[in-house]
């Protein structure tokens, strides 16, 4: 199947006068690692929230799967199969590890909708839940609070909410910002091992992660795409090279 | 020092079945309007404790339930089996359509709900021909059902007991279920949610609607127990004290709004007796309450350690884990 998987077609987004994202086309074929880089304020997250539906563009089309989305509702999208990370930590703090897994596992199905049965009553969601949590490493943690949870722990629970709700496309924002040097590796050994067939684009400032996981790269630079290409073809540019790489 | 909690459950359930035994009519009044009043406190904690939603009009879904109730069974002879339905429906229609208010958040909603109950308060108290205006609508009959009436008040005790009862565990099923958790994820992270695929408004929209018939419900209790109805039962100030209470109870668990209730009513009744002004007195409660004990009396009672509780999680809001659901 060569469809893509998402489609944006001359996207612009404006915040009052500053155009954080300009103009920007790109096709993403199902089940490819396509990574998104670029310095801080390129507009990337701004991207993001356009395609996910967090709000709509100024102009411009998106496409997911084929479907103009462009004016979806973002729980709408969500049932079309995005999931999503956020850059910063959006969890849910007053609850249970498994409570948070359970909300992402029921978001998609008319479950969340039940009111005369307990949530311990839905064995299948807590099978699932509980197997997102061991992809992830937090079996340990399932009955935790998350107030009590450490930072990189979060970024952990982070990326198992986007999972348990079985996208088909999952857009990372940074999901390795803030973290030391192995619990990087942990989450990439993560990433990489989520089955082919997800679609998965990754923003990520740590290179030789970004471009070990990647088939393509996209470099969005005040707001606009300068650059798409392999990771050796984006390694090789010498503006890439000089500007977001450092000299090596 | 760990009190159990069966035993307690035990002792309080023995309690409440036998008080028409032991209590003179006016404590078993006290004791009657706490319960209502504790419901109507319970349908605030539905949207404060779980959603974060502050609403300030609560009265007048118990009003609308209470007028509707009295203006059958007054003005037109209609029987208690009638007028009941009609009441219920009545504040689940007005819910329905206050229910724009979710549109709004943070002090907006509370605004929006304030101009929403003050709204109502203004039809009771200038729609004379309707609802008597200030005079409010007097002797409501006693409830009955073909030829059973319920005069006593002892015996009118036991059907609010049980209403009351049933509500509370309607209200547990709710608040435990998948809808509950639900609303609980809206309070900590809309955005989350959204992203998660819920539509934020259409459950925020629901619980609304929930809490407006559980106002409703307690207004039905209450024009029976109080046989009159005026705009004073549908001010602004009723739906701020109500508030008052889940908060001075604590909110995040059932039993607050009702501890909250027994606390603001016992004092109500004994200050009144020395001061004209319950408002002031409220005032300083309010105050008090926000300073020093923001998590309430069961708060307070938690950190000391009497239930040896120390997390946020709340009684009844855990959830087992993945081998118990198997
Ligand atoms: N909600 C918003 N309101 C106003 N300006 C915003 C908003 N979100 C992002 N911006 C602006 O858009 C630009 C791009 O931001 P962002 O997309 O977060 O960049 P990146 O993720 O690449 O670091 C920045 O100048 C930022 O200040
Ligand atoms: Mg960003």
């Amino acid at each position: 199947m060569d469809q893509n998987a998402v489609e944006v077609a001359g996207l612009t987004k404006a915040f009052g006068g500053v155009r954080a994202v300009e103009k920007v086309s790109m096709k993403v074929p199902v089940g490819q690692r396509r990574a998104l880089i670029g310095p801080n304020g390129a507009g990337k997250t701004t991207l993001f929230n356009c395609i996910t539906g967090t709000f709509f563009p100024t102009s411009g089309k998106i496409f997911l799967f084929g479907k103009d989305v462009t004016r979806l509702a973002e729980h709408r999208r969500t049932a079309m199969g995005i999931g999503r990370t956020y850059q910063i930590t959006n969890v849910f703090h007053d609850l249970t590890v498994l409570e948070n897994l359970i909300l992402a596992v029921q978001g998609n199905s008319r479950q969340k909708w039940v009111m005369h049965r307990p949530v311990s009553a839905f064995s299948g969601s807590l099978k699932r839940a509980g197997k997102e949590l061991d992809r992830v490493g937090l079996t340990d943690r399932t009955h935790d609070s998350v107030q009590h949870l450490s930072y990189g722990e979060r970024r952990q629970l982070e990326l198992a909410l986007a999972l348990a709700s079985r996208p088909r496309v999952l857009f990372l924002d940074e999901p390795c910002s803030g973290l030391s040097p192995g619990e990087r590796q942990r989450i990439a050994e993560i990433i990489r091992e989520f089955p082919q067939d997800i679609t998965v684009i990754l923003i990520e400032h740590d290179m030789s992660i970004a471009l070990g996981l990647a088939d393509q790269v996209a470099v969005l630079h005040r707001g606009s795409i300068i650059l798409e290409g392999t990771p050796d073809e984006v390694r090789a540019n010498p503006e890439v090279r000089e500007v977001y790489l450092g000299k090596v | 020092m760990v009190l159990r909690k069966w035993p307690l459950l035990f002792c309080a359930v023995a309690a409440a079945l036998f008080a028409p035994l032991y209590l003179g009519p006016f404590w078993l009044s006290l004791l009657m309007q706490i319960l209502i009043f504790g419901l109507l406190a319970l349908s605030v904690e539905l949207l404060l404790g779980h959603i974060g939603l502050f609403s300030v009009c609560q009265a007048a879904f118990f009003a609308v339930s209470a007028y509707t109730v009295a203006i059958l069974q007054v003005k037109y002879g209609q029987p208690t089996i009638v007028a009941v339905p009609a009441g219920l429906g009545a504040a689940i229609i007005l819910s329905l359509i206050y229910g724009i208010a979710v549109r709004t958040s943070g002090v907006y909603f509370i605004l929006v709900t304030i101009a929403l109950g003050h709204v109502f308060w203004g039809i009771s108290w200038t729609w004379v021909s309707f609802t008597n205006g200030e005079g409010g609508i007097t002797n409501v009959p006693a409830p009955a059902v073909g030829s059973l009436t319920i005069t006593s008040h002892s015996s009118y005790y036991y059907i609010v007991l049980a209403v009351v009862a049933l509500c509370v565990v309607g209200y547990r099923t709710l608040t435990r279920s998948p809808f509950g958790l639900t609303l609980r994820g809206i309070r900590e992270s809309e955005s989350r949610m959204r992203g998660l695929g819920y539509n934020i408004a259409a459950h925020k929209y629901t619980a609304f609607v929930l809490a407006g018939t559980l106002s409703g419900i307690a207004g039905l209790l209450y024009i029976y127990f109080n046989r009159f109805v005026s705009p004073a039962n549908a001010e602004f100030f009723l739906s701020i004290e109500v508030a008052l209470m889940v908060l001075v109870g604590g909110t995040g668990t059932i039993l607050g709004p009702f501890i909250g209730s027994a606390i603001m009513l016992g004092l109500r009744n004994y200050v009144s007796a020395y001061i004209d002004q319950w408002m002031i007195v409220m005032g300083l409660i309010f105050i008090i309450t926000m300073l020093w004990t923001p998590d309430g009396v069961l708060g307070v009672i938690r950190r000391l350690g009497v239930w040896g509780r120390t997390s946020h999680n709340q009684p009844g809001h855990r959830t087992p884990t993945p081998e118990e659901g198997k």
